[in-house]
């Protein structure tokens, strides 16, 4: 049996590496660049969440189990980190305005 | 009336005996211990991130890190993730030897990530970094980055302790398939962790 023929079924774990790979290349030339910092953000965010959605959403199989576990998991973290940030981070610019 | 409504709950989804989310209890408590872990990394990066907003300059990445040797970390890590994915399909298809396989090139592949975060470390270390202080200008900064990339690291650590146990099982045949699958999420989860980390602490 071949390399290919093993491979046969397992094609979809293949191509996602492979986009994973391109977005990681695109994100670390975009890095290098002379972009502006608010698009280099808002586009390195987006990769990366691309990036995250592809690793749970095909190698974690997410994408083949019910909604109400994608879900739990989804929110639990995504919602919870964000709400961890966005509460704290006016604190921090407040921060950085009084040692101004 | 209430002995209908008992037996309508007990018929129902919530009856007993059945998961809700329509995977066996190993599965779901896998998936609990992922997300409680995945808090952890979601706590420090936000406090990394609050510490970049309350800090008036930080260091330059490009001058700090040496980008294209940690694009090849992630590299690594990723490909790890492919043949753990490829290990987890072939247990399904209950074919041992390209379980054994690939779970033997993912934990290279770990490996090989460990190094390469040694060999980062070590080169900070000499110029200087510490928990303590670092060359860069912003006390803080070398303590953010060894604690955070230090609990990615010894995830990994973990995660190939239990891929060994997984390819010995694989190896002598005494494997599961959800066993497979299980240690599959959590080197998922670990590559997941690594995403953030390296936009979030490298890139940005």
């Amino acid at each position: 049996m071949g390399k290919d023929a093993e491979e046969g079924g397992y094609s979809v774990y293949w191509r996602t590496w492979g986009f994973l790979l391109v977005l990681t290349l695109v994100m670390v030339v975009l890095d290098q660049a002379a972009v502006p910092r608010v698009i280099l953000v808002l586009v390195l965010l987006t990769a990366m969440l691309v990036k995250a959605v592809l690793i749970a959403g095909t190698f974690m199989h997410l994408n083949q189990e019910r909604l109400s576990l994608a879900l739990t998991v989804a929110i639990a973290l995504l919602a919870t980190g964000a709400v961890l940030f966005f509460l704290i981070a006016p604190d921090g610019l407040r921060l950085l305005h009084m040692k101004n | 009336m209430v002995e209908a409504v008992s037996k309508a709950a007990m018929a129902s989804r919530w009856g007993g005996g059945v998961s809700p989310v329509g995977v066996s209890w190993n599965k779901l408590m896998m998936w609990l211990f992922i997300i409680t872990d995945g808090l952890l990394f979601a706590g420090f990066l936000a406090a990394y991130g609050f510490a970049r907003l309350a800090t008036e300059t930080w260091p330059d990445r490009l001058e700090v890190f040496h980008l294209w040797f940690i694009s090849a970390m992630t590299f690594v890590l990723i490909s790890s993730s492919a043949t753990m994915a490829t290990a987890v399909g072939a247990a399904r298809q209950k074919n041992r030897g390209l379980v054994t396989r690939m779970v033997t090139a993912t934990l290279v592949g770990g490996g090989i990530f460990l190094a390469m975060q040694a060999y980062e470390w070590t080169t900070l270390i000499r110029e200087g970094a510490s928990l303590h202080g670092n060359p860069w200008g912003v006390p803080q900064f070398a303590n953010y980055f060894f604690i955070i990339t230090g609990f990615h690291g010894s995830h990994v650590l973990t995660g190939l302790v239990i891929l060994a146990i997984v390819a010995g099982k694989a190896f002598r045949g005494r494997l599961t398939d959800e066993g497979v699958e299980l240690a599959g999420l959590y080197w998922h989860f670990v590559d997941l962790v690594w995403v953030f980390i390296f936009t979030l602490f490298y890139l940005i």
